[in-house]
């Protein structure tokens, strides 16, 4: 029989739960409670209980329960995220949205309500028929979900040119902390009064628990141009990019992946990708088939200028889903070579790319560690990744201070903490780094808002001690493999 | 900050109404103006370029702070396309700025004097929205001074970024509540070498370009703007049938003694504009906002049920009156208590530009 750790009168709270939901859709067997105890990231929690609510109903009656029982509460999408933001690291009970995945579509008005369990490429699979989609493309779009994106405001290869998942939210359905159902924005532009919405998009379900979703769609484009260009360097890669970006173009995506990614890759894909290169540019354009000719075109240009040896233009929609497929799928190919990886996410101007990149390899050769790269080069938006065994302490804790290297390298190039993947727990105590104690400070008003009790998803985001008193109430616990 | 030194900050701001007028020259001005405001419990109405200062209800009497002199561009970095500006630069200094490098930052297109910080107080957008999104995914980064003289940062001077709550995105059209905005990095975007105005004989020509740039209507006629490589504006002058200008020639916004901001869902425009046609209107196309004006406040409340109904508003932006002869903003967001609370974290004693939010905030 599992234990409500500390929290009182756990079987009561349990046995609500169990009334409101049916014993179907609670769980708390060990091995549920093991699995539901961390996302992607390698922190681990510990979860009392999972529930799977189908209503927005149900979720405020869930919150309703867990305030009655002081228990803490923890949205959870697919648990691809990389920080930990789902790991319930102060236990109570994991709300796990996957259930709540209508789509509703809107195609005069270009949007759809979703669930928060909506898969994302399944939403623009959906719209595909009608010319639409949905802009973010995180790698792990197979299975994130667009509750998850809108929780850590998720990016991907192209949010170059339309945005990260907050331009692309414009309103939503979300329960408080308090238990009440309330709606932010809407399809009408520009909502009057204060727009809560650039709050609630990555704020990690810590100040509401978003239950339907209503997301832009734009068209999807008339022409299309994907390019692949081998460089004999890293450094040549990315200063093709700064130059591209230099030179006035937003393509729809810039994505460089190194030697040793490429060569991780091309064994699991098999798709003739240049295994000699040191680096390739993965480059698309979108618009009108003049634009993409022309843009396509220019970017081969600066490539060449800068050593680019081949520059292969994908011939249909084949070859270019080939290519996506690659970058999209190149962190699982890791597997390869280590049991382990951990991947970073930080930002730098695009200005200082090549000087960033050069740093970045220096650390992982100060600290002997494999290291692969595959990023979202247009934005500056570096993904260094490292393989390795967690079970060898001693490299572990290189791991770790190379981490912590790489995001002070960036922060003093003007860069930012993270790009896409958010804070969660993995990040929390480093953004200090990046913020002052008064900037911090008008964030914990912000929790303390919406979240007075702290109820939501605690411990993520805000280090604590970030108001100039503690947060109190909520036990803030080391979770098992946390780095800072 | 002592007396004598608010006296050296004393100045005269052209057509603001009566009360103590200061003209803060750095970011500890402001924090020190808006502490002892907030100490003495006096309101403090923030002056921009003054273009939109009836926008809302009329905040109390007390002082005027200009922020004409924080408008220097502290960076910009053509390279990264981003650019760090003072609250008080002029949106027009910026623009002209930056098409020097063949640059923009998506600000409104007819701005006259108005200022960076007054364009994302007042959450105004450029007529490009439909295509490039609204001035919210511009702002990169905020420095703002909360009414209590905390100088707050949120955001970052990279074009991705998720550290955190973003306070600066609620700060676009906050008018202030939020912190006086002090500091602004935008994202920019370059122009492309051709563009053009189309006038369409009908809205279904428009289909000629896949997303374009602009699709506005007003009572003269319906244009579609498009810019991109020359074979690009010309294939879509082409296929949309219409007399094509070169260049982008934006309409002005209607002029009367009353002006409006109607927001509805985007397909709901061809609806709007019927029932506004004794209203001048200038309407976007793809975003579901119409830009109206008139010389009487009828039928205003018909139109606002209209909107309110799809989910939208109509609201008052400016009037001849000393106060709005209606509620400028109709029913009150179903979060105003959250909006009331967090407006009291950051401006406690509810000093800067009191009232101007829904629900008397």
């Amino acid at each position: 029989m599992p234990v409500f750790f500390g929290y009182r009168d756990s079987v009561s709270a349990r046995e609500d739960f169990r009334r409101l939901l049916g014993t179907d859709r609670v769980l708390d067997d060990p091995l549920e409670r093991h699995i539901y105890a961390k996302d992607a990231s390698l922190m681990r929690g510990n979860p009392d209980l999972i529930v799977f609510p189908k209503t927005t109903e149900e979720v405020a009656a869930i919150v309703e329960i867990a305030n009655r029982h002081s228990i803490p509460v923890v949205p959870r999408g697919a648990g691809t995220g990389l920080t930990a933001g789902a790991s319930p690291v102060n236990g109570g009970v994991v709300v796990a949205l996957t259930t709540m995945n209508d789509i509703e579509l809107d195609i005069a008005n270009q949007a759809a309500w979703v669930g928060p369990g909506v898969i994302n490429l399944d939403l623009s699979r959906q719209t595909k028929q009608f010319g639409l989609h949905f802009a973010p493309d995180p790698s792990s779009q197979s299975a994130c979900t667009i509750g998850g994106n809108l929780a850590n405001n998720s990016g991907g290869p192209h949010c170059l040119a339309e945005g990260s998942t907050t331009s692309h939210v414009l309103g939503m359905e979300f329960v408080s902390a308090a238990g009440e159902i309330l709606r932010v924005g809407g399809l009408a532009p520009d909502p009057t009064g204060l727009d809560l919405r650039g709050l609630l998009v990555g704020s990690e379900g810590t100040l509401g628990i978003a239950t339907r979703i209503l997301v832009r769609l734009l068209p999807l484009p008339e022409d299309v141009r994907t390019l692949l260009l081998d460089f004999p360097s890293v450094e040549a890669a990315a200063r093709t990019v700064s130059d591209v970006i230099a030179a006035g173009m937003v393509p729809a995506a810039l994505e460089i992946m190194d030697q040793r990614m490429v060569v991780a890759v091309e064994n699991w894909l098999g798709g003739g990708l240049p295994v000699d290169a040191a680096a390739v540019l993965l480059a698309e354009v979108v618009g009108s088939t003049a634009s993409v000719e022309s843009e396509a075109a220019a970017i081969s240009q600066i490539g060449t200028m800068n050593g680019c040896g081949t520059v292969v233009v994908a011939s249909d929609e084949t070859e270019r889903n080939l290519l996506w497929k690659g970058r999209k799928s190149a962190f699982g190919a890791v597997a390869q070579l280590a049991p382990d990886y951990y991947l970073h996410d930080t930002v730098v101007p695009r200005t200082r790319l090549v000087e960033a990149m050069t740093g970045v390899y220096e650390i992982a050769d100060r600290y002997r560690l494999t290291m692969l790269n595959v990023f979202h080069a247009g934005d500056g938006n570096l993904h260094p990744l490292i393989a390795f065994d967690s079970s060898d302490l001693e490299v572990a804790a290189k791991v770790r201070q190379a981490g912590d290297d790489i995001v002070a390298l960036c922060l003093g190039m003007g860069g930012a903490l993270s790009g896409e993947h958010g804070v969660g727990v993995e990040k929390r105590d480093l953004m200090p780094h990046s913020f002052s104690a008064l900037d911090l400070d008008a964030q914990a008003r912000v929790k303390d808002v919406f979240d007075p009790e702290h109820r939501l998803n605690p411990s993520k985001i805000l280090p604590s001690g970030s108001r100039c008193f503690d947060f109190g109430g909520v036990r803030r616990e080391v979770p098992e493999g946390a780095w800072v | 900050m002592g007396v004598s030194v608010l006296g050296d900050l004393e100045t005269r701001i052209e057509g603001a109404p009566d009360g103590l007028h200061l003209a803060p020259r750095t970011i500890d001005d402001v924090s020190g103006i808006l502490r002892l405001a907030t100490e003495k419990g006096t309101a403090v109405r923030v002056w921009g370029g003054g273009t939109h200062q009836r926008y809302g209800m009329e905040p109390s009497p007390g002082i005027v702070m200009s922020m004409a002199s924080l408008n220097q561009v502290e960076t910009w970095e053509p390279d990264d396309l981003t650019l760090v500006a003072g609250g008080g630069a002029g949106v027009a200094d910026i623009e002209n700025l930056l098409s020097t490098r063949q640059q923009t930052a998506l600000l409104p297109e007819t701005p006259g004097e108005g200022s960076l910080g007054g364009v994302i107080a007042t959450g105004r957008s450029s007529l490009k929205r439909a295509r490039m999104l609204g001035t919210r995914e511009r702002v990169l980064e905020v420095t703002a001074v909360t009414g209590d003289g905390r100088v707050v940062r949120s955001g970052g001077r990279v074009v991705k970024n998720v550290s955190g709550y973003d306070l600066h995105r609620a700060m676009v059209g906050a008018f202030g509540s939020l912190g006086v905005i002090v500091s602004v990095c935008l994202k920019l975007w370059p122009v492309p070498p051709d563009a053009a105005t189309i006038r369409l004989t009908d809205i279904g020509s428009s289909s000629s370009s896949n997303r374009p740039l602009a699709l506005l209507e007003t009572k003269a006629g319906i244009d579609l703007f498009v810019w991109g490589t020359r074979s690009e504006v010309e294939a879509v002058v082409d296929g949309s049938g219409g007399e094509a200008t070169p260049g982008l020639h934006w309409p002005a916004d209607p002029v009367g003694e009353f002006r409006w901001s109607l927001r509805i869902p985007p397909a709901s425009v061809g609806g709007a504009i019927e029932l506004v046609q004794p209203w001048d209107f200038l309407a976007v196309h793809g975003v579901g906002e119409l830009r109206l004006a008139s010389n009487s406040v009828e039928p205003a409340t018909e139109i606002r049920h209209w909107a309110e109904s799809l989910g939208g508003a109509l609201v008052l932006v400016d009037h001849p009156g000393a106060e709005p002869p209606i509620d400028p903003w109709g029913t009150p967001p179903m979060t105003a208590e959250y909006q009331r609370r967090l407006v009291a974290e950051f401006d406690p004693a509810r000093i800067i530009n009191p009232n101007r939010l829904p629900g008397g905030i």
